[in-house]
């Protein structure tokens, strides 16, 4: 047999029809549950108790129809095995290197193959607790549930209100006594050595007849409500704006409020009014902030 | 009515990477010839073939009704023709029943793969997952069967080391095996050192890209003195399809593989297959899937597998002395080139690996994702 290539020719082929898959009743339901309300759903058989995910209309073992013997399951599970992907071909769902898993949810019987992230490959491993995912757009697939990611492992501190958290209308405050020893520790911090901060007979000299605080010292009492109450821990604060209304004396006790007025969708950030007020009630300064709440920690 | 039926003749080409120079048509008809040769068999409708099974896979052949491309060169025209589309060795099978039934004397059995043909194999196996709840999630033949081996691996301890192992064994018994494909030996560290492919299979624990056709004549033995002096008899077939989802199945239970030995055994009066079979054949598409489906087989216990091999059970039960499906066969055809070099051991054909006072047999083949098909079968000089 010759193995002369000349004029030898290959077809170059492509395998590529379009066609129409009908997921049958079963598994439409399925989906519908999956994309209108992110549950994900099984069949059980009454008889052996198998729950089945993804849902048969029949039990294998039984023969039993269970058809509509639908059970919602909970979003969690636990991972029963485990591959990481690292071979780059042309019908993975993602760019290698990946994991597929077999989850197996809280309540199912059978587990189903899925994508895990959020973990390094070196710590992931069978046993491991996961959540789904849902994806951000639904296409009516599998792909509803975008992933899988470990169950989140609660820090210790609780993160603050998230963006879909906030409503508007929400506030939270802060209420402290200025002493003299802030105002003198402030100035030492800002470098405000200004007589009419600290010195009673310079300041008995001036309009305002004793010393004021620092009017930034009021204004410092809204980063406690930002960053700890309302948004809370997680929030970064892009913009604080302050108009002084009243001066603040000693001994004062001012109560410094955040109140959500403004949610803005696109940026995913809230716009916030704040007042400073004193012991009689009276608005010492008024001012507003953007801020970003918290997002999630786990980083993906 | 009780009837037998035996081997009489198997023929084949070369196991090679890309057999680039000849079409699959090609390749059965130098394997249709060679029986046509060492038989004399006919074609006559009383006397000759009058039924052929063949086995082929749409995908990998890039056509529907891949046996339709075929029947010309495997003697099919005017008169029976079937497909099987899985393991080949369920061909066999079905070609023993036609025999024990009294439907035939005779079926001619073709099978051909030429892996090369795709672009990727594995995108060829991602198309034997439902559409709806696995294929977009890119599972194929590889990372299913890269789940399996985890699990197998948590189960029993089996390491790298063992599958390194496996790998070299295999490929020095693949050199000293006529037709199989020409592969480079391996050392342990090398098999080691090859990269990880889904973990924790490595590209060296993966059976290559290969194309191969075979053919066999079966016949009734009252009859097999007409086309040889030689026959090997098939005494047990035994198959069993385990539920399709992964995640239904109890991945290394071997449940499909044990129900399939049992038929089989049962078949051919086998009762303690670790005394009883002189040669075993298995098709381990992966490295892992040796001491697995060993334990299939009841040559070693459930889990046994690393302490099996340890003592030296893959010699001592001469397991995949052909090289097995690892040192390269294609899909479909694991079964086929299993019985195959049974065939050829109970010939006493089998060269440097023949084994002496061989007697029984096992053949072993599995098709879909995982091992979800097993079938066995049994051969007897």
């Amino acid at each position: 047999m010759t193995t002369e290539t000349k004029d030898c020719f290959t077809i170059d082929g492509k395998l590529a029809l379009p066609y129409q898959y009908f997921a049958g009743s079963t598994g439409s339901r399925f989906i519908i549950s999956l994309r209108e309300e992110k549950k994900i759903t099984g069949l059980k058989c009454n008889k052996c108790n198998k729950v089945f995910v993804p849902p048969r209309s029949t039990c294998e073992v039984c023969f039993e129809d269970i058809s509509d013997n639908w059970v919602e399951l909970p979003n969690t599970g636990t991972v029963t095995g485990f591959t990481i992907v690292r071979y780059e071909e042309p019908h993975q769902p993602l760019k290698p290197p990946y994991i597929t898993a077999l989850v197996k949810l809280d309540g199912a019987d059978t587990p189903f193959a899925h994508i895990v992230k959020g973990i390094p490959f070196s710590k992931m491993k069978t046993g491991l607790r996961v959540e789904a995912v849902f994806a951000k757009k639904t296409t009516a697939t599998i792909m509803d549930i975008d992933h899988f990611r470990p169950v989140t492992q609660r820090p210790g501190f609780e993160l603050g209100y998230t963006y879909d958290q906030l409503e508007e209308g929400m506030s939270a405050s802060f209420t402290k006594t200025i002493s003299e020893t802030d105002v003198y520790l402030f100035a030492g911090i800002s470098g405000d050595f200004n007589p009419m901060h600290l010195n009673e007979e310079f300041a008995k000299a001036t309009p305002l007849g004793t010393r004021i605080a620092h009017g930034a010292l009021p204004q410092s009492l809204i980063a406690p409500v930002l960053g700890m109450k309302l948004p809370g821990l997680g929030t970064i604060a892009l913009e604080v704006t302050t108009r002084f209304k009243a001066p603040t004396y000693f001994g004062d006790t001012i109560t410094a409020t955040g109140e959500i007025v403004e949610k803005l969708p696109e940026r995913r950030w809230v716009r916030m009014a704040l007042t400073f007020t004193n012991q009689h009630n009276k608005l010492v300064a008024e001012g507003s902030a953007l801020v970003m709440p918290p997002v999630p920690m786990d980083k993906e | 009515m009780t009837r037998n039926v035996s081997i009489c003749a198997m023929a084949q080409i070369k196991n090679q990477p890309a057999i680039w120079q000849h079409r699959f048509q090609g390749m059965l008809i130098d394997c249709f010839e060679s029986i046509m040769e060492q038989t004399n068999v006919t074609f006559d409708m009383d006397k000759g073939i009058r039924n052929v099974v063949t086995c082929s896979d749409d995908v990998f052949d890039a056509r529907t009704i891949s046996d339709a491309a075929v029947t010309d060169v495997v003697g099919a025209h005017f008169r029976g023709e079937e497909k099987v589309a899985q393991d080949g060795i369920s061909a066999l099978g079905y070609a023993m029943a036609c025999i024990l039934s009294g439907h035939d004397d005779l079926i001619l059995v073709m099978g051909h793969c030429k892996e090369s043909q795709s672009e990727s194999r594995n995108m060829c196996t991602n198309l034997a997952f439902d559409p709806f709840y696995s294929r977009p999630l890119g599972l194929d033949y590889l990372n299913a069967a890269a789940l399996q081996a985890r699990a197998y691996m948590e189960e029993t301890g089996l390491t790298d080391e063992h599958l390194a192992n496996i790998v070299v064994r295999s490929r020095k018994n693949g050199a000293r095996t006529r037709h199989a494909r020409d592969n480079e030996q391996l050392s342990v560290r090398e098999v080691m050192e090859s990269p990880l492919l889904a973990d924790p299979i490595r590209k060296m624990h993966n059976y290559p890209v290969t194309d191969w056709a075979v053919g066999f004549l079966l016949c009734c033995d009252e009859r097999a003195h007409e086309f040889t002096d030689n026959p090997v008899r098939l005494t047990g077939f035994g198959s069993c399809m385990d539920s399709y989802f992964l995640g239904d199945r109890e991945l290394v239970s071997n449940f499909a593989l044990k129900k399939a030995c049992a038929r089989a055994y049962a078949m051919a009066g086998i009762t303690d297959p670790a005394k009883e079979l002189d040669l075993v054949e298995l098709s381990d598409a992966c490295a892992y899937q040796l001491p697995l489906w060993a334990e299939g087989t009841g040559i070693t216990g459930k889990a046994r597998g690393p302490a099996w091999m340890e003592a030296g059970g893959m010699d001592k039960h001469h397991v995949n002395l052909s090289g097995g499906m690892l040192n390269g066969n294609p899909l479909m055809l694991g079964g086929l080139a299993r019985a195959a070099y049974g065939f050829t051991q109970l010939q006493g054909k089998a060269g440097t690996n023949q084994v002496t006072g061989l007697r029984k047999a096992l053949a072993h083949g599995t098709t879909g994702a995982a091992g979800q098909h097993h079938a066995v079968l049994i051969l007897e000089k």
